[in-house]
């Protein structure tokens, strides 16, 4: 059987199971977006105009019961670049994927996924994917792999995550020893959640080579909403100990969103600085589309040396699906 | 490193369990999806698939309405020699029409060695058109055919026809 014969084959044989399992217990969902972006770039004196993909994305998520309150649930995502085709080589690269188990007594869930450090930011970064991204300036914005994870259910509003991360023989401390423990890396969060406001407390132990803390706040007021993060963090190396803060807030008039945000942090062990500050507007043409313009400036300051500033202006449309 | 091969293959066939899934996608809930990367997701494929099991039961009720209104045309007719009720084929000159109707038609036909030319498909399909010309006399799409087998006697069969009068 050639390729094409047995890809057609596959595609066939899931559509038969697809539609077999129509009425039964089985809801798959695809779901995805396209965020393209034409962006100028001053990066030191030095402009460029690009097409951007930010992180274009083809997911499938869904549960299956397997008894009553008992569910399998499965998230598989991966990244479509618009632009160019090329994902670092690839056609699809890997986002967000895991299983698990869903019950009365939480998820036990697993896969490659963003930390719990990360998923408790809980967009308050409203340029996020763009330059003004806070992964651009802020430690912590972390997709991990082999992660092991329970989320507890929300009693109250409260809720929790905490994940634990295999070293699988790499040296995730930094103290010169291969780690092949179950726990080598861990990472936390506690939300509360409630009418208006969020509020997170969310950690990272050994991820990504960083001991991080950091807070989270959303609170919305009618077409405002207001964003506030801040954070702690080292490497396991001594060679950085930040901590910085992040604010941003949106301001919804009809069809029109207006933004900011502005973030700093600094080094303690060496006096460095990095800054980013971004503006920008989303227009809703639909429910599922907006058009946006966005300007952004970030800077790392570095002592005895010239500031490395990157400033970006760009127009760009997102369709969800 | 995927060959240029390879990366149309995977493509192929992963916008093809795409399309395949993309029914699911149609009917799913109000899901947005960055919702997909917020702390609550697990929260968010929980509530939206209890959605989809509510519409699940809506549309397995809207089915059962519609098998409801489909009308069978066969078994409360005549006894054959094969011991099937079947209802006569209308005779000619009584030309109906049912807007929007749905029915289902049989006719048994036989593949066995020694049946007769009037047992043939061919002569099953003919009685399944007239049947068909007599309730939409204004034309019909066909909806499904389908085949099963004639318990009595091995190698004989049922073809169904289940069509839907046109809507003027």
């Amino acid at each position: 059987m050639n390729k094409l014969a047995l890809s057609a084959a596959v595609a066939a044989a899931v559509g038969l199971a697809s539609n077999s399992f129509a009425d039964g217990p089985i809801d798959g969902t695809i779901y995805g977006k396209i965020n393209v972006s034409v962006v100028n770039t001053d990066e030191n004196s030095s402009d460029k105009w690009k097409l951007n993909s930010n992180a274009s994305r083809l997911g499938v998520k869904g549960k299956t019961k397997i008894t009553d309150g008992l569910y399998a649930v499965y998230k598989a995502e991966f990244e479509i670049c618009v632009d160019d085709g090329d994902c670092k080589g690839q056609t699809f690269t890997q986002r967000n994927i895991m299983g698990g188990i869903r019950g009365s007594f939480g998820t036990v869930w697993a896969g490659k996924h963003d930390s719990p450090t990360k998923l408790a930011q809980k967009k308050i970064d409203l340029f996020n994917d763009l330059e003004g991204d806070i992964k651009n300036t802020f430690e912590g914005e972390n997709r991990v792999s082999n992660i092991i994870a329970y989320t507890s259910p929300t009693v109250s509003g409260f809720s929790g995550t905490v994940a634990m991360i295999p070293g699988e023989g790499a040296d995730v401390d930094g103290d010169g020893i291969d780690d092949t423990g179950l726990s080598d890396g861990v990472s936390y969060s506690l939300s509360y959640n409630k009418d208006n406001l969020y509020l997170a407390v969310a950690g990272d132990q050994d991820v990504d080579s960083q001991d991080l803390v950091r807070m989270v706040m959303q609170y919305k007021m009618d077409n405002l909403k207001l964003g506030a993060m801040y954070q702690q963090n080292e490497d396991n190396q001594g060679t950085k100990d930040e901590s910085g803060f992040f604010v941003s807030a949106a301001y919804k008039m009809d069809k029109t969103t207006l933004k900011a945000q502005y973030g700093f942090i600094e080094d303690d062990v060496d006096g460095d600085e990095e800054e980013t500050l971004s503006l920008g507007a989303d227009y809703k043409l639909s429910k599922n589309t907006k058009a946006y313009i966005f300007y952004t400036d970030n800077t790392d300051s570095e002592v005895d040396s010239a500031d490395d500033e990157a400033s970006s202006f760009g127009v760009g449309m997102e369709h969800k699906f | 490193m995927m060959n240029s091969t390879d990366a149309k293959l995977w493509s192929g066939a992963f916008l093809s369990v795409a399309m395949l899934l993309s029914g699911a996608a149609n009917s799913s809930c109000d899901f947005d999806t960055d919702d997909a990367d917020g702390p609550d997701f697990l929260d968010k494929i929980i509530q939206c698939e209890k959605q989809q099991g509510s519409r699940d039961k809506s549309a397995k009720t809207s089915r059962a309405n519609n098998s409801a209104q489909i009308t069978k045309l066969y078994g409360d007719g005549s006894l054959t020699a094969s011991g099937i009720i079947e209802r006569p084929v209308a005779a000619a000159g009584t030309l109906n029409h049912h807007a929007n109707q749905s029915f289902v038609a049989r006719q048994p036909y036989s593949l066995r060695p020694d049946a007769k030319f009037e047992e043939s498909v061919t002569i099953a399909i003919q009685k399944l058109h007239l049947e068909m010309a007599h309730y939409c006399a204004r034309g019909w799409d066909m909806q499904r055919q389908w085949t099963e087998p004639n318990g009595q006697q091995q190698g004989d069969f049922f073809l169904h026809y289940q069509f839907r009068c046109a809507g003027t």
